[in-house]
């Protein structure tokens, strides 16, 4: 399964080169320079990796991770933070980002960190499916009954 | 010009605190004094007025009773009965039992011839007719006569009193005995020197005079004599011998006698003397106490207002100092953190041109050139320096921004060597040794271990540096001492046997962006992070070096409650 990653900064020029680097290198992505054009985007997309700077104009960092991780539980968040500090980093695990990612990063730096996030992600949905699987081989009578209700 | 400022004011209080005690103290120093000694005064006089009225009363009353007792054996007796010896005799003898006054007795007809006489000389027969006092005594009727010689040549004065018997005047005289009377006028004691006699009307002596002065001695002083019977002259005159007399003077009644009553000056002021001496010994005692008292309080207020401006000067400029720091920290956050962005995009750019410039090379558009290593090589710069920007900011960012602290009790004991074993290893590499002494007794403190590791390590390191600048690999000594400094606080030192910083550079050493590093080495923050959060708990970080013989960091930490 591809990764598909979502820039969101209202820095433009980074958005477009880094989606031009990362395009290269072989990845999906898209870009949304806010908080609402990001939750926009991310209702018509299955992305699964975002990329997310906690300062931005209008719906920040903060609200938007919040605001994903309400409707879309499953995507993993990756912070870019301006602030050295931990302080920040700190709110934004807390409020349920996988990782945080300190201004000036590498674009391997970048790179890395998504497909942790991914590789979580992916872990998580396996144990889904497992979960569910299991589900399935204990009671071939739902099986059965799902079968009748498609 | 500091030290001018304290030397008025000192003027200005000390003249002060002398003079504002000193004017009502010498005021009523010298109202008392004025008034206690004029009371003095006036009562010695009028205490010696008083003794002397009173004496002259005493003698002008014995006086007139020895002139009564004449009179009355004038007036008992005839001059028949009085003529004759055995007669005479018999009066005198009961005279001699009411009075022993007297010393002779004598009886005169009209003529001044000695009709008949009672006493120790041989007076019989003869005439006196031509005698001062019996011309006065035939004139008045009775007479007090001055000392004189007379013909037994012996000083002595009678009183003689007048009498007419069938219209023949005759006399009676009697001579006073000159030495009980004079006994009887000098009795008068005042104080040590106070003595009474009395002098004629020509200043010859009357009465003996106890210091010194024989009847019929010629006065040598100068008296006032005062206008009329019964007045007093009160006068202070210098007698010839030296000493000053205070003199009352005062006319015997009907009697050209004055009564002299003296006392030295001296004596009759005593207590004016012995109020005079205390009143300077007061003045000497008190005036010292209060100059003494002004310059010791004087002395400690100026100390004190100078200690308290330096105090002030320190607090004041601490205060500049860490309200300035906070400034700093502040703009250089907002700074940093707009620095980042910008850096993030040229990162960005960067590993694109790096991208592109691969993919030119593997499709074979671009040929390996001088210019394209040159290209590559200047990218690579760029690479360098954007990093470089990086770690500046994030150095600023921790800066501006420290972490909440975590306070915990720390025995220094085993933490500073833990955070030295952090830096061991680079110092046995560069040849430096460490040398720790921590005091058994110091004591716990109580902050955020791990600021204070990196105070720490910061300091280490910069000690370091300095002493590989100056020993390259071999010789270097980092000492590390900690101990109480007092019962309130810990010192932590941390010295290096480097190089030294110059007094200029010291001055600046704990402000941010201040660095003596050559350039990309250090951010000049180092220290004023170290500043900052001692500062923050409660300490205080200062520095000392000799240029040439190494630098010293001092802390001061607050000890644990």
């Amino acid at each position: 399964m591809e990764m598909k990653m979502m820039l969101v900064d209202d820095e433009e020029r980074f958005l477009s080169t880094t989606q031009k680097l990362l395009l290269k290198k072989g990845y999906d992505v898209l870009t949304a320079t806010s908080g609402g054009e990001a939750l926009e985007k991310l209702r018509t997309s299955n992305v699964h990796v975002v990329i997310l700077d906690v300062k931005m104009p209008g719906m920040d960092g903060i609200a938007t991770l919040r605001e994903i991780k309400k409707q879309f539980p499953t995507i993993e968040v990756i912070m870019l933070t301006g602030h050295a500090t931990v302080e920040s980093a700190i709110e934004g695990l807390k409020t349920g980002a996988t990782d945080y990612l300190m201004k000036p990063s590498d674009i391997d730096e970048i790179i890395q960190k998504a497909e942790e996030a991914f590789m979580k992600r992916q872990n998580l949905e396996e144990k889904i499916r497992v979960a569910r699987m299991r589900k399935i081989i204990k009671s071939p009578r739902e099986i059965i009954n799902e079968m009748d209700k498609m | 010009m500091e030290q001018n400022i304290y030397t008025t004011i000192r003027k200005i209080i000390l003249t002060r605190m002398i003079l504002v005690p000193f004017i009502p103290f010498v005021l009523v120093l010298i109202i008392g004094y004025y008034f206690l000694t004029t009371s003095i005064e006036t009562s010695t006089v009028s205490a010696m007025k008083r003794i002397a009225g009173d004496h002259r009363h005493m003698i002008e009353s014995f006086l007139e009773e020895r002139k009564k007792d004449l009179e009355f054996i004038g007036n008992s007796f005839t001059f028949q009965q009085l003529s004759q010896p055995a007669q005479l005799h018999r009066i005198f003898e009961n005279l001699s039992k009411e009075s022993n006054a007297f010393i002779d007795l004598g009886v005169f007809n009209e003529e001044g011839v000695h009709i008949a006489y009672h006493g120790h000389y041989k007076l019989t027969g003869k005439i006196y007719k031509n005698e001062d006092w019996f011309k006065a005594v035939m004139q008045r009727g009775y007479y007090i006569s001055d000392i004189f010689l007379g013909y037994r040549q012996v000083p002595h004065f009678v009183i003689a009193v007048a009498q007419e018997e069938k219209g023949k005047k005759w006399v009676i005289r009697a001579t006073i005995d000159t030495f009980m009377f004079s006994d009887f006028v000098k009795k008068v004691r005042i104080g040590k020197t106070g003595e009474a006699y009395l002098v004629n009307s020509g200043g010859l002596l009357q009465t003996e005079r106890r210091s010194g002065g024989n009847l019929m001695d010629k006065l040598e002083e100068k008296i006032k004599y005062p206008e009329s019977p019964g007045d007093t002259s009160i006068s202070i005159n210098a007698y010839s011998k030296g000493d000053q007399y205070l003199y009352m003077t005062t006319w015997l009644k009907d009697k050209q006698w004055l009564l002299i009553v003296r006392q030295e000056k001296s004596d009759a002021f005593k207590d004016l003397r012995s109020a005079t001496y205390l009143t300077i010994l007061i003045i000497i005692i008190g005036g010292g106490i209060i100059v003494a008292v002004a310059f010791n309080l004087t002395s400690r207020v100026v100390r004190r207002m100078e200690r308290m401006d330096v105090e002030k000067d320190k607090l004041s400029q601490q205060l500049i100092g860490a309200s300035r720091l906070a400034e700093i920290g502040e703009m250089s956050t907002g700074f940093a953190h707009e620095i980042n962005n910008p850096l993030q995009i040229m990162k960005s750019e960067q590993a694109l041109i790096e991208m592109i410039l691969s993919e030119l090379k593997e499709s074979g558009k671009l040929e390996e050139s001088d210019s394209l290593r040159e290209l590559e090589d200047s990218i690579n710069q760029i690479t360098l320096q954007i990093s470089r920007c990086a770690k500046i900011t994030q150095a600023i960012l921790k800066f501006g921004r420290q972490g909440e602290p975590v306070p915990k009790d720390i025995n220094l004991q085993k933490f500073i060597p833990e955070v030295i074993g952090m830096v061991s290893k680079k110092a046995s590499v560069h040849g430096i040794s460490i040398k720790q002494i921590v005091s058994d007794t110091t004591p716990v403190i109580h902050c955020d271990p791990s600021q204070l590791q990196q105070v720490l390590i910061n300091l280490f390191n910069n000690a370091m540096d300095a002493i590989l600048e100056r020993y390259g690999t071999s010789g270097g000594e980092l000492t590390v001492k900690a101990g109480a400094k007092d019962s309130k606080r810990v010192e932590i030192l941390v010295r290096d046997n480097g190089g030294g910083i110059s007094p200029e550079n010291l001055k600046k050493i704990f402000s941010p962006f201040f660095t003596t590093k050559p350039v990309g080495k250090g951010t000049g923050l180092g220290l004023s992070v170290c500043y900052g959060i001692i500062d923050s708990m409660g300490g205080t970080m200062d520095a000392v070096s000799e240029k040439g013989a190494g630098s010293t960091f001092i802390i001061h930490m607050p000890v644990a409650v």
